[in-house]
């Protein structure tokens, strides 16, 4: 074993000290020539003859040199070796052409790497936790497929499941005031259970995470900070620990601070345990989301079933409207990318791969066409007896340089790109996501490199093995005839296509994000700007602090020069409303789950959202007045179609409704005062919701929106205006999240847009692309056929002539890739559909954009090599050949 | 290149190359070559040049080792002789050629 090491190891090094030990060997043989010389001489013969003797005795001595290096090298490494440098040597006399094709396969593939990099952070990889297919969020489950928050007392239950969970957590959303350490400010951050790190399987960084104690009634108040919290505010203070977070003016002792990376991510930036006061323990008010960690050994469908056995168990202690309800688990991993963000990634990846199939075909079309004109030197090495096998290999390697060179370039192109990219895309990735050059990322781009250098080296390689070499040794150096200009020449149609299918897909796209733009968000945006105010439980503690703070707000912000009107929401449009409550209609069995909004009475007048029945929320809807509520048009059109209920305006209802603060919520019967029209509570692309809307004043909340309808054309001129009204009625409250409905709607089109350009972008490279191959294959032939045209012109044929017949031969390959191109885009925008917005796959307009962009490259890519043809002097080119 | 010359199986020639070394002691690659001439008689054409592979091999298998010297003609050559290895793996050669020819000796003997 040993000896077959060190053999290798002989024959290694005899690679590297070729130079020394071919002298030594001429030495040797010198040397011994001279002996056997002298020998023979002195056995008698005439030293002239001596020397031929010596000589024949011997043997071939170039031969022999060759077996040596031979036997004490490894031939083929040699090979290799030598193939690769004047690979090297070969790109350095074509700069131009070198440059060209690594620029392109540096972009193909490192755009590519970037893309993977993306879809492997966000869909592939392992959550970066410990084990973390253990990780689940549990629901309550109305049916099969909705999932529902759960409420105090069964949260309680399933954590004292332990035969199926490690650990269970609550993970709420809060927001806090915060002042110390710099400009007051709203922060965002968790309400957790003490385990919620365990969860996770994560330790904190500095300190540590919760005792088990520390969510229990009467417990201290502390906090654990986010890493990114710890730097902005508390200067990476290495005494953090002994410090405080005053938040809401209540101090919290610091704990731990989370170590750099995923939770830096999230929006949350500190953690709480939350503590659950005793009117929050009961099962009515369905607020919590609920996370956990499985045992080791536990499956899912164990866990499901458990689950499934408990809830029976607790059906007596469950609503009787819950019969049918359910408890389940479900993968953490599942809830973290949307469908949206699904579909856009993956359409992202098909569209980058096919620009590095353009790419690739781009650089083969480059090399057979320095194939071609090579031919005659292969020919010549083929008949002094290099066998084809080596003038593959060498034609292969010399792709493999380009690639290689490629590839090098491409990772500096994938690092760039994720390094300007990554900070753009991460409001809309998952926190999960780590966008990193990481080991699978290289293997991807490894692979990648290889598939590039075999697509791109088999065409040249093949070239050459099949064709009949010795037949160029005799003809001129045409490359224009033959099957390697159909080869170059397919290639180019395919590059066509694939380009039209591209464009087509980014014209959809465009299409569709017209479509959204134009969309009727059924509120108005001009001249509105909007703010959040949470007000802190412990200074406003009963609803009746809440609604006087409203009145306040309302009576100062009113007054405030160029407002014209203010109003308060719970939400505002196209940010979604977070809740949702029963409404059931007596009688009826069945029960509706609208959305639940809280608005004021001024609302509807400065959103321009009209009442189209009964009548909208009035100052006399107050806390001591008989309840109301409005619904909108979807809402009545489902009473309608459900109940037969039409007119809704007048009639009772009965609704479910969460209390203030931590207060258990009262339901009851209340009024349907009336119905409005639409607005888009939602994404401008998802369904229109069903909602109620009661009034602030009877449904009160610490957390309200505020809204100000302003006459200047710039509403954010208000804004310090309308701070200092707010600060006026209590200088502890912050405004946070001040923006347009403007700014709003555009936030609602960027998940769109985003894409949309990236796509845009793609195509037009693609294009691109398809456009440089068109040229270099016309510009070619060009050159072939310039004896041709020198001729032709001669016998009279006008340069416009000429100008045409090769503009007609690039319209040809670029009408013929068009139908294909058009074949495939029927097939493949199909599979686009669900990413379409009121765009149909085969959209007649699109296409056409598509194609008439695609023939337009096509003539100006033939265009200069046409103009170029028709001025050739005939002269001078018949005089060259 | 003009007499068609036996060609000596590589494995044949290390085991003369080895034998002659164990012999004669050290040798320089001239004295080797005309060593397994002469024993050889007329039994073997050898292209004397064939020796200089057959050397570098057996110095890359660890089991003859150089040392530069000084020849008859005042020229720089190298001496190659038996390693410890190499002493070895010559017993080991033998053996095996001894094997061979028996093992063939008895087919050729063989009558039934």
């Amino acid at each position: 074993m040993i000896n077959v090491l060190r053999v290798i190891g002989q024959h290694l090094l005899a690679l590297t000290r070729k130079k020394r030990l071919d002298n030594e060997l001429d030495g040797e043989v010198e040397a011994h020539l001279e002996l056997l010389e002298q020998d023979l001489i002195a056995a008698g013969m005439a030293p002239a003859e001596a020397r031929m003797a010596a000589l024949r005795n011997f043997g071939g001595i170039e031969q022999m040199k060759e077996i040596h290096r031979e036997v004490r090298g490894y031939p083929w490494i040699e090979g290799f070796v030598r193939d690769f440098r004047y690979g090297l040597i070969s790109l350095k006399q074509q700069p131009g052409f070198a440059t060209v094709a690594i620029a392109v396969l540096a972009l193909g593939i490192g755009a590519n790497t970037a893309m993977f990099s993306i879809i492997d952070a966000v869909l592939w990889k392992p959550l970066p936790f410990p084990d973390p297919d253990r990780i689940v969020r549990v629901w309550e489950t109305p049916d099969a497929t909705i999932r529902n928050s759960t409420s105090t007392l069964t949260f309680l239950d399933w954590k004292h499941l332990d035969t199926v969970f490690d650990a269970v957590s609550v993970d709420e959303r809060t927001t806090a005031a915060i002042t110390t350490g710099g400009v007051p400010e709203r922060l965002s951050g968790s309400l957790v259970s003490a385990d919620y790190f365990k969860v996770f399987g994560v330790q904190a960084g500095i300190g540590r995470t919760f005792t088990p104690l520390e969510d229990q009634p009467g417990s201290a108040p502390v906090v654990v900070l986010s890493n990114a919290l710890w730097k902005s505010r508390f200067a990476s203070d290495p005494d953090i620990l002994n410090r405080e977070l005053v938040l809401d003016g209540e101090a919290n002792r610091i704990v731990g601070v989370m170590p750099a990376g995923v939770f830096d991510r999230e929006t949350a930036r500190y953690w709480k345990p939350l503590i659950f006061a005793p009117e929050q323990m009961t099962r009515g008010s369905h607020w919590l989301d609920v996370i956990g960690r499985l045992r080791p050994g536990v499956s899912l469908e164990e866990a499901r079933a458990r689950l499934t056995v408990l809830r029976a168990s607790l059906a007596p202690q469950m609503a009787a409207f819950k019969k049918n309800w359910g408890f389940t688990a479900e993968p953490f991993e599942q809830r973290l990318v949307g469908d949206n963000m699904r579909r856009a990634v993956y359409l992202g990846f098909a569209a980058v791969l096919m620009v590095l199939l353009i790419a690739c075909s781009n650089v083969a079309n480059l090399l057979l066409t320095k194939g071609a004109a090579r031919r005659k030197e292969m020919a010549l090495r083929a008949a002094l007896g290099a066998s084809r096998g080596r003038l593959v290999a060498q034609l292969l390697v010399e792709a493999w340089v380009l690639c290689l060179l490629g590839s090098a370039a491409g990772l500096a192109v994938a690092y760039l790109l994720l390094q300007t990219a990554g900070p753009v895309l991460a409001p809309y990735l998952p926190f999960t996501a780590e966008l990193r050059l990481d080991w699978r990322v290289l293997s991807f781009a490894a692979a990648a490199a290889v598939g590039t250098s075999l697509l791109v080296g088999v065409l040249p390689a093949l070239q050459t093995s099949f064709s009949r070499l010795t037949e160029f040794l005799n003809q001129g150096s045409r490359g224009s005839s033959g099957s390697s200009a159909m080869l170059r020449r397919t290639i180019v149609v395919g590059e066509v296509a694939l380009s039209l299918v591209l464009l087509c897909g980014a014209s959809l796209l465009f299409r569709s994000l017209v479509n959204l733009q134009r969309v009727d968000a059924g509120v108005r945006i001009e001249n509105v700007i909007t703010a959040s105010i949470d007000l802190p439980l412990t200074k406003y503690p009963t609803a009746d602090s809440a609604t006087s703070f409203y009145r306040s707000v309302i009576d100062r912000v009113q007054a405030v020069p160029g407002v014209e009107r203010a109003a308060l929401s719970q939400d505002l449009p196209l940010e979604g409303v977070h809740g949702g409550e029963l409404f059931g209609i007596p009688g009826q069995s069945e029960i509706l789950t609208p959305r639940f909004k809280r608005i004021d009475a001024q609302y509807l007048a400065a959103l321009d959202i009209p009442v189209i029945a009964g009548r909208g929320i009035t100052d006399h809807d107050r806390a001591d007045s008989p309840r109301v509520v409005l619904i909108n048009e979807e809402l009545a059109r489902a009473l309608a179609t459900k109940f037969g209920i039409h007119g809704p305006a007048g009639r009772m209802a009965s609704i479910s409704s969460p209390g203030y603060g931590k207060q258990e919520g009262r339901g009851g019967m209340i009024q349907i005062a009336g119905v409005i029209r639409n607005e888009r509570t939602g994404d401008l692309n998802a369904p229109l919701q069903l909602v109620m809307y009661v009034p602030l004043a009877q449904y009160p909340r610490t957390d309200v929106k505020l809204i100000a309808r302003t006459t200047l054309q710039d509403p954010s001129g208000v804004v310090s205006a309308i701070r200092e009204a707010v600060r006026q009625i209590d200088p502890n409250l912050p405004l946070a999240d001040v923006k347009t409905m403007k700014q709003i709607k555009q936030q609602s089109l960027s998940s769109t847009e985003q894409p949309t350009w990236l796509i845009g972008c793609f195509a037009a490279i693609a294009a691109l692309l398809a456009a440089l191959g068109l040229y270099g294959v016309i510009a070619h032939s060009v050159v072939q056929q310039r004896k041709e045209i020198g001729i032709r012109m001669a016998l009279g044929a006008s340069s416009r002539v000429v100008l045409s017949q090769i503009l007609s031969t690039a319209l040809k390959l670029t009408l013929t890739g068009l139908m294909i191109g058009m074949l495939g885009s029927f097939a493949i925008t199909r599979l686009m559909k669900t990413v379409l917005f009121e765009v149909s796959p085969l959209d007649p307009y699109s296409i056409a954009i598509a194609s008439i962009s695609m023939i337009t490259i096509g003539v100006l890519a033939g265009l200069i090599p046409a103009s170029r043809a028709s001025r050739v002097d005939p002269v001078t080119t018949l005089r060259a050949e | 290149m003009n007499d068609p010359k036996t060609d000596v199986p590589y494995g044949t020639l290390d085991l003369l190359i080895l034998k002659s070394l164990d012999t004669l002691g050290p040798m320089h690659g001239y004295r080797i070559a005309r060593r397994i001439e002469q024993v050889a008689d007329n039994l073997l054409q050898l292209n004397q040049g064939s020796i200089y592979p057959a050397l570098i091999r057996l110095e890359q298998q660890g089991w003859i080792s150089t040392e530069w010297g000084v020849s008859e003609t005042k020229r720089k050559v190298k001496f190659y002789s038996l390693t410890k290895a190499g002493v070895k793996q010559l017993k080991v050669e033998i053996a095996n050629w001894e094997n061979t020819t028996a093992l063939v000796a008895r087919f050729l003997e063989a009558k039934s």
